[in-house]
């Protein structure tokens, strides 16, 4: 115990080099409590300050975040080791903000139509980017336990929001409880891993499995295999998937594309980071590596098929979605596994979560536009002969719709091709024909909203549309830089190449 | 003279109340029980953290206990903020009525 009897004092001060490494999080935490401030003022009518003090604060994050990739030479550790900020973590912090920034952009309107319009909606959205802004950068269990949780805690509120809505209710109760359980195993995964190493920091429990070459403690795989089933359960694969179409559907549209973008990049940014510290591909023993790889293999398969087979009968397009997202996990789970046995390592998957987010969060705001009162008017029939009335926004769906079926020149196509290409050098040739084949039955389902919105002729007539120039500015944003990551590739490639460096 | 618990009955215990709580958030049908279980798999991991704190003498599993403690206190609080919304429309705690979007 000999923490109790010295205190080193070099460990409760801060360096330059530290704080200011630490100032997107102080930046976004100074936002939020002013915008919480600002949200208790109700004689202010506190939309307005609250929206822009969001907006604000997120802005003020990716400029911080991004001036930090820039001059940011190696790692920073900080707080003893606790927390990295390094090219990875800033990279996904600015993909983090970004994801809530749009989100709010688009919500604003949105939620006057739905008479939804409480300010703690952007304060928990900030709280929720914050929460993934943690997890990006944890170099501990316990941190990523507690960031985890910042985050989760904010969306299940998020997904309850419309609280006179029995199916906004469901889906938020049923997230919670699948959700809390999933936290609760991945908790006690890093309980086994503590014991056995001696330490919660991943960095620590790396040390500890390359000093045991020759086998490891049962205790430790199965702690090591929990916490793999918690991440797989946060990144809605199969056989852990059946939460997210409820949720998806159930959750307001705006929070159900702030979680299929932030949510996810975030799940998979510290998955990577910790299968990594687990020893995946970096000595962990032999048969523990290839029983870790077998349960990926077939994790990955198995969300690619039912993903996509699945989501080939849904009417309602939210629904769609999700079983597309699902199907998107199983994508990015291929370039997981092939990530130790490439040259490009993960930078694929960094690559992909980018270009998902921006793809999604695209269709998601065009489907927030769209939705009529309490999210209704939102299936297939609903868009026949949209050219119709939104030229614009028809364009826009098309061109997401395209990127998430991977049809060039998209942003969605740049990625598939430098992630199946990265497989194919890991040598998993299976698993590279397998997701081809998938990602050609995705095609339909996604070509097919296009067939609706401008091949059918309206039926009925159309509900009132909320079009603002906020939402405009978003999509117009996303399908500038879908088309801009599909054309123009390679600076995009060598961001994510950089941002796994420091892995 | 002190009798001294092996560490491996501690460790055990707390892996079968672990999957007690697992089982119950499957099984049982009552929100306010899986609830319950919830909290039940977050004290389990507790006790596992102490027991491993004591046996490596390291301090690092008791410091865990105090936050995961804190984290588990946050999370009941909305899920039993989510169980009054949902009884509001709902008018009842059970799993079984939540069948609105499985389709």
């Amino acid at each position: 115990m000999e923490a109790l009897t010295t205190i080193r004092p070099e460990l409760l001060t801060l360096t330059d080099g530290q704080l200011q490494a630490l100032m997107p999080y102080f930046l976004v935490f100074g936002g939020i409590s002013l915008a919480i401030i600002a949200s208790v003022l109700r004689s202010l009518k506190p939309k307005w300050p609250v929206f822009i003090l969001g907006m604000l604060t997120t802005i003020a994050g990716i400029c911080s975040a991004s001036g930090l990739l820039g001059s940011q030479a190696g790692s920073e550790l900080i707080f003893n080791g606790m927390m990295v900020s390094d090219a990875y973590s800033n990279f996904f912090n600015i993909v983090f903000l970004a994801s809530a920034a749009f989100t709010l952009l688009s919500s604003f309107r949105y939620l006057d139509h739905e008479q939804l319009q409480h300010p703690e909606y952007y304060v928990l959205v900030l709280f929720s980017a914050l929460g993934m802004m943690l997890m990006a950068s944890a170099l501990d269990l316990i941190v990523l336990f507690i960031a985890l949780e910042l985050m989760s805690l904010s969306v299940y509120v998020l997904v309850g929001f419309r609280r006179a809505d029995r199916r906004c209710n469901e889906a938020a109760m049923k997230y919670f409880i699948l959700g809390s359980a999933a936290s609760a195993i991945l908790l006690y995964g890093s309980a086994l891993l503590y014991g056995m190493t001696g330490s919660t920091n991943i960095r620590d429990i790396l040390a500890f499995v390359q000093a045991h070459p020759q086998g490891l403690p049962v205790v430790y795989v199965l702690g090591a295999w929990l916490v793999l089933v918690g991440f797989l359960f946060k990144v809605a694969t199969v056989p852990f998937h059946m939460w997210m179409p409820d949720v998806y559907e159930g959750a307001p549209t705006p929070v159900t594309g702030f979680m299929t973008t932030g949510l996810k990049a975030a799940a998979f940014a510290a998955f990577v980071r910790v299968l990594i510290s687990a020893g995946y591909g970096k000595g962990l023993v032999t048969a523990v590596q290839s029983h870790f790889h077998d349960i990926l293999w077939v994790s990955a398969v198995l969300t690619m098929l039912v993903g996509n087979i699945v989501a080939l009968t849904q009417v309602n397009l939210k629904r769609m979605l999700a079983y597309s997202s699902i199907a998107h996990s199983g994508y990015i789970l291929v370039g997981m596994i092939a990530g130790p046995g490439s040259e490009q390592g993960y930078a694929p998957v960094v690559m992909y979560l980018v270009a998902y987010a921006v793809m999604n969060l695209g269709a998601f705001v065009v489907l927030t536009i769209l939705a009529g009162r309490d999210d209704s008017g939102l299936n297939l029939q609903d868009l026949a002969g949209l050219s119709r009335r939104h030229p614009w926004l028809s364009f826009a769906m098309g061109v997401f719709m395209f990127s998430m079926a991977g049809i060039p020149p998209t942003a969605g196509f740049a990625a598939k091709y430098l992630l199946f290409y990265s497989a194919v050098q890991a040598n998993e040739i299976p698993l590279v024909i397998i997701a081809v084949l998938c990602s050609a039955i995705s095609v339909y389902y996604y070509l097919r909203v296009l067939v609706y919105i401008y091949m059918r002729d309206p039926a009925g007539s159309p509900a009132a549309s909320r079009v603002s120039v906020w939402s405009l500015v978003a999509v117009s944003a996303m399908v500038v830089l879908t088309l801009q990551i599909g054309i123009l590739p390679a600076k995009m490639v060598s961001a994510a190449k950089k941002a796994v460096t420091s892995l | 003279m002190i009798q001294q618990v092996e560490p491996w009955v501690v460790l055990s215990f707390c892996a079968a109340i672990f999957f007690i709580g697992f089982a119950g958030v499957l099984i049982r049908r009552n929100i306010l029980v899986v609830l319950m279980c919830i909290e039940l798999m977050l004290n389990a991991v507790n006790l596992t953290f102490v027991t491993f704190s004591k046996e490596l003498q390291h301090l690092g599993g008791q410091m865990s206990v105090l936050f995961i403690i804190t984290v588990a206190a946050a999370e009941s609080a909305v899920g039993l903020a989510l169980v009054i919304a949902m009884f509001r429309t709902l008018r009842g705690v059970d799993t079984d009525q939540i069948r609105l979007l499985r389709e």
